[in-house]
């Protein structure tokens, strides 16, 4: 029941309609105790030959108000009630959401983003069913079931009720049980299912490779084992699911043996009439829905209980990156300096980047390169803050990069990442993601600018094209050129190009390049690459390997040295030579 | 919204009639339930007439002979008992004709995706197959679960109390037969309603995860940009969209469900009273009808209720269905054998004789190429990107249909061979070494059993992987999770080596990787490629200066045509590509240059 004081925050924020919510609940649960009274007055009326047509109308009368309040009252609960758990969900979920926008990048680098997703729906839903139906169970059990025996033991037989709700007990233990059984296959038969997804997500991805070495048929045989893991999961739960109703049935019906035995008895001696037991029996009924209500209120509180522990352990989290008091708004510019002793992961002991010291000035370019793994992307990502560093400092226009706020230092910074992440939104949009009130004509001109632009208009919508998951597919060159255009859009001091030119040919990179150079004078610019032909330019470069500076210069003086660079140039002509076609056509 | 337009819109009654069709594997299964369902319900109807015997003939006269009235309680709680027995037995048998029919259609499903040819999936999402085949196939169940458990449940349950009632008084169940209308107007206009608003609450839940979901993966992108807020109010106007959406969901359930259903009880109630009251004016009632009329009318409107909620999942269910159905009749299938000659490969000589070809009929990405492989030989495909090379070896492994021009392997056409033949004898080495979820020996050995450990072993060390396998903790047991992601790219590189090997093909076809490796596993993997492809006859998509250097042909593609071709020594003389490389290597050692990448 804990739940109902945790979520009471949100009861007193609605306090209304929770208030009318539940006096209209109990007032439609008493509603419905009055039919089988009014059906055991006319029995008995039947039986005596005393009904007339006037008294027969006025029931009639009677049942049709109670008809039209119960209708009414049955509407207002639902509103209230059901239209509450909803805002809570989607109070949760916008709360959710806007922590999530506060998290750093490392937090959704170490969580799953299924995970993170589940949180976001299942467990808000159990959250929510919890402040519904929850509530509906709570009351109905309690009001309305003592309701129920109240009347029946107060107005017909005291006795006789007691007698009759002997078995009750048992089914609201056993669909206590088969409740909690029901939870625990159905989460078998979920994960099951879940092995199903991964194992087709497998096949569909590796398709070429099953191709190729004939596995089809051994797939299907695969596949039928899964599917039929996931029957046999689903049939466990099936045998539980079924139980529910032949057991409440049968219970109920003992109930209704017990009641005519002893209730002919009380007839029979005269302490009961007959009308009062077609009532009794009515109500007997009745009684049905509250005891299940009963069971399903633990099932529904427990699920929701661990689901809202969970929403607040992942809205406790901390972000790790936050604005030290008294930072600077101010956006920061001027030469960037890297002063790092050493750094590593917060999770990780050995350190990535060691003895790094590099000043680059304003409106120069300093190009990284270096093997996978040599630390070039972390030195790039420090420059963003998305860590702290301990042994060391970066310096934009002298001022640390800690001391002023997340907002004016990304300000002052335009990222291109490795991997491409554009929204489901058209091409436009896309690009000007971090200026939304951009006109076409800026679009265009960064577009132009990215060696884009011509790729754009052959689509069928050109700007207005869609892109992102559910919309056309993009080539990864295409994907990057978007995000260089899009970070251009934004006209930021510093450019990051985190290899963000890998996958464009080596003409569409002379010709960004050269654009680049053109349009960001006075602009500071980091590039790492795998390819060298990306910071051949640049007016610094430097070597990563193992987190350490091994080389570093001007790319002449780089190719004077005869060292790792040197090697790795001559290489990659000859590559871009032989694949290029010697440059042909 | 590219996948609505791939569907063919097939009828609603044509999917109901197919969905049906598989009732057609269960039909005894089908028969026996239906007999038990009818025994069930049989004993459910017979509960209140017994207690109207009662009633009429002992309480209301007052005589309580002692036989009858135990027989009479032993037939009620028999009845009660039989009706649960069967019922537990009935809705248990439904579910599991349900669960065994998706079984059987998701595998239909799966198959049919697996003969599919590469065409298809060029262009369907691999996200929306995956949901076709395990989404989909998951609300078809709940159809029949719906159908065959509720529906058929509750009909004849209905049916059944009807049944007793016209027993009991013809004139009054004729009467009550009158509230139908009613609940089928009721149920109609609640259908027509609620599948609106249900379809409108579907989008905006899916608008709202996809957006949650691109939001979590593009976080550190929104954060970089500034766009938090933004995307915050974004976020919201979704929320508050399917939050809307669900009050008005909220509401017609609040306006149509039970409360609706309770006022057409309450309707008949008054008409069973009215009609008995109106009796009593000049006759004598017998109680025990009245009372197993309103104990009738009492279990008459939980079937109702059922059907009533479980509306909206049929709804979903048909589209769901269509879809399921739209991808077993897709005619995009892989190209199989033709004619029943069974060529086999045994020198392993490729030829492509003047092969056109277009993925999508218009533009032609290769045009009038033409080559010979001698067996043994290695012919290397040189050229960037678009230029036709992966198409060359899409025809050869056959994933396409060749329409113009023709492939042949030791003469015999590419179309002859069969599956196994191919697949056996020409072994594929792709840039992106896809790893199966199991261990290090099943991705090699793959499906085919024959291979022993022993062999397995030969392979791997033949690629010198064996190197790394041994240093695993469970070496060849060694667990291999979603797509190899434990093992670094170079390994993954030389298990699918060894994948190839251990089928010892005749022809080699090789997508060699772009991206660097680390110096030592590189070396390995240069080491293996050239022992693999000693007696082999190899194409290869070389970006490798070793490779092509070795090759004893060289095809230079360029926008689908062969540009150049020869071998390395006859390329050098020509000038041009090899002259430009010579002059670069002057005086710097090719292998130097290797060995520093």
């Amino acid at each position: 029941m804990r739940i109902f004081i945790d979520l009471w925050w949100f009861f007193k924020q609605e306090r209304l309609k929770y208030f009318f919510g539940i006096v209209f609940l109990m007032l439609s649960s008493f509603i419905s105790l009055l039919p089988p009274y009014v059906v055991g007055v006319i029995v008995d009326d039947i039986r005596t030959r005393s009904l007339s047509s006037f008294i027969l109308g006025k029931w009639i009368l009677f049942l049709v108000i109670i008809g039209v309040v119960y209708y009414c009252t049955g509407y207002l609960w639902r509103q209230l009630i059901f239209g509450s758990s909803i805002i809570l969900a989607n109070q949760l979920r916008n709360d959710l959401y806007k922590h999530f926008t506060k998290l750093s990048p490392n937090f959704f680098q170490k969580r799953r983003i299924g995970d993170l997703m589940a949180h976001a729906t299942n467990d808000i839903s159990a959250v929510q069913n919890a402040a519904g139906e929850g509530i509906l169970t709570l009351v109905d059990s309690m009001t309305m079931g003592a309701m129920v025996i109240v009347t029946m033991s107060a107005f017909i037989s005291w006795k006789l009720t007691l007698i009759t709700l002997l078995p009750m007990p048992i089914m609201v233990l056993l669909t206590m049980h088969y409740g909690s059984l029901l939870h625990k296959r159905f989460g078998k038969a979920q994960a099951a299912f879940s092995d199903l997804n991964d194992k087709v997500q497998e096949n569909v991805s590796g398709v070429r490779v099953i191709k190729a070495f004939g596995e089809e048929d051994a797939q299907i045989n695969v596949f039928r084992k899964a599917s039929k893991d996931v029957v046999d999961k689903n049939i466990a739960v099936a045998k539980v699911d079924s139980l529910f109703d032949p057991t409440i049935t049968f219970i109920v019906a003992f109930c209704y043996f017990l009641a005519l035995i002893f209730g002919s008895k009380y007839v029979v001696e005269g302490t009961m009439t007959i009308g009062s037991l077609t009532s009794f029996t009515l109500y007997l009924g009745q009684l049905v829905w509250p005891m299940l209500a009963f069971g399903f209120l633990f099932n529904i509180v427990e699920r929701g209980s661990a689901s809202y522990d969970r929403i607040r352990r992942l809205l406790a989290v901390k972000p790790e990156i936050t604005d030290l008091e008294g930072a600077s708004t101010q956006v920061p510019s001027g030469a960037i300096e890297y002063n790092i002793s050493n750094f590593h992961y917060p999770e990780s002991g050995s350190n990535v980047l060691s003895n790094i010291d590099v000043t680059i000035e304003q409106g120069q370019t300093l190009g990284i390169v270096g093997k996978t793994g040599a630390g070039k992307t972390t030195l790039l990502r420090l420059i963003l803050r998305e860590f702290d560093i301990k042994d060391g400092q970066i310096r934009i226009g002298g001022t640390a990069i800690r001391d002023v706020t997340m907002e004016a230092l990304r300000s002052a910074i335009g990222y291109v990442p490795q991997d491409h992440i554009l929204f489901s939104a058209t091409i436009a949009e896309n690009i000007a993601f971090a200026k939304p009130e951009a006109t076409q004509e800026e679009v265009e001109r960064v577009a132009k600018l990215a060696s884009i632009h011509e790729d754009i208009l052959h689509f069928k919508e050109g700007y207005k094209t869609v892109v992102g998951e559910r919309g056309v597919t993009l080539s990864g060159g295409q994907k990057q050129r978007i995000s260089i255009a899009r970070a251009l859009l934004a006209d930021p001091e510093i450019l990051i190009f985190d290899d963000s030119l890998s996958a464009v040919d080596a003409r569409t990179e002379v010709s960004i390049l050269q654009a680049l150079k053109q349009e960001r004078q006075n602009k500071t610019t980091l590039i790492s690459a795998h390819r060298l032909s990306a910071v051949e330019h640049a007016d610094l470069i430097i070597v990563l390997d193992e987190g350490k500076i091994i080389e570093r210069g001007t790319h002449e003086e780089l190719i004077q040295k005869h060292g790792w660079y040197a090697e790795m140039y001559a290489h990659q002509q000859l590559e871009s030579l032989v694949s290029e076609g010697g440059g042909k056509a | 919204m590219n996948e609505e337009q791939n569907l063919t819109h097939l009828s609603g009654s044509y999917v109901m009639k197919r969905l049906l069709s598989y009732l057609k594997y269960f039909k005894r299964k089908v028969a026996i339930t239906f007999i038990v369902l009818l025994i069930a319900t049989g004993a459910d109807v017979l509960g209140p007439i017994v207690m109207k015997v009662f009633i009429d003939n002992y309480l209301t006269p007052r005589v309580f002979p002692v036989q009858p009235l135990v027989f009479l309680a032993v037939s009620f709680v028999g009845l009660y008992a039989i009706s649960a027995l069967f019922n537990y037995y009935q809705v248990l048998s439904f579910q599991k004709i349900a669960l065994n029919i998706i079984q059987i259609m998701r595998v239909e499903v799966f198959a049919k995706v697996q003969h599919l040819g590469l065409r298809f999936f060029d262009q369907t999402p691999g996200g929306s197959l995956v949901s076709r085949i395990t989404n989909d196939t998951e609300t078809i169940k709940d159809l029949y679960v719906t159908v065959l458990s509720t529906i058929v449940n509750s009909t004849i349950m209905m049916i059944g109390i009807f049944a007793g009632m016209f027993f009991l008084d013809v004139r009054l169940a004729l009467i009550c037969f009158i509230l139908m209308p009613f609940l089928i107007v009721l149920m109609w206009v609640y259908r027509t309603l609620s599948s609106k608003i249900y379809r409108v609450t579907r989008v905006k839940l899916s608008q709202l995860n996809a957006k949650l979901n691109e939001s979590l993966q593009g976080m550190a992108m929104i954060q970089a940009m500034r766009q938090e807020k933004r995307l915050r109010n974004e976020f919201g106007q979704i929320n508050h969209d399917h939050k809307t959406a669900m009050l008005k969901s909220v509401r017609l359930n609040s306006l149509m469900l039970r409360s609706a259903v309770y006022s057409v009880y309450l309707i008949g109630l008054m008409m069973i009273l009215s009609f008995f009251g109106i009796q009593s004016f000049d006759n004598v009632v017998k109680i025990g009808v009245l009372y197993a009329f309103i104990n009738y009318l009492d279990r008459f409107f939980d079937p109702i209720n059922q059907i009533m909620q479980q509306l909206t999942i049929f709804q979903q269910a048909m589209v769901s269905a269509e879809r399921v159905f739209g991808l077993l009749d897709d005619e995009r299938m892989a190209p199989v054998q033709q004619g029943d000659s069974s060529p086999a490969v045994k020198e392993g000589r490729v030829e492509f004789r003047d092969v056109t070809f277009s993925y999508d009929g218009k533009t032609d990405v290769l045009k009038h190429i033409s080559f010979t492989a001698n067996p043994g030989e290695t012919v290397a495909l040189v050229g960037h990107t678009g230029s036709g090379k992966s198409s060359i070896i899409n025809l050869l492994m056959r994933f396409y249909p060749i329409e113009r021009g023709g492939v042949f392997i030791d003469g015999e056409p590419l179309t002859g061979f069969s599956d196994d033949e191919l697949r056996n004898r020409i072994g594929l080495v792709l840039q992106d070494s896809f790893m199966f979820v199991g261990d290090v020996a099943d991705n090699i050995r793959l499906s085919h059993n024959q291979i022993t450990e022993e062999q397995v072993k030969e392979a791997a060390e033949f690629v010198q992987a064996d190197k790394f396998i041994e240093k695993l903790p469970n070496q060849y047991h060694e667990p291999v999770g979603e797509r190899g992601a434990t093992f670094s790219s170079g390994q993954r590189q030389l298990l699918s080596f060894a994948r190839t090997m251990a089928q010892n093909p005749k022809i080699l076809v090789l997508d060699e990787a772009t991206a660097s490796v680390d110096t030592e596993t590189e070396e390995a993997i240069q080491l293996a490629l050239s022992k693999m492809r000693r007696g082999r006859t190899t194409i290869a998509i070389a970006h490798r200066l070793s490779t092509i250097q070795d090759a004893d042909q060289i095809l230079v593609l360029h926008r689908g045509e062969i540009v150049e071709r020869g071998t390395h020594q006859e390329l050098l003389q020509k000038g041009g590509l090899y002259f430009n490389m010579y002059q670069l290597q002057h005086g710097k050692g090719l292998e130097n240059v290797s060995a520093a990448k």
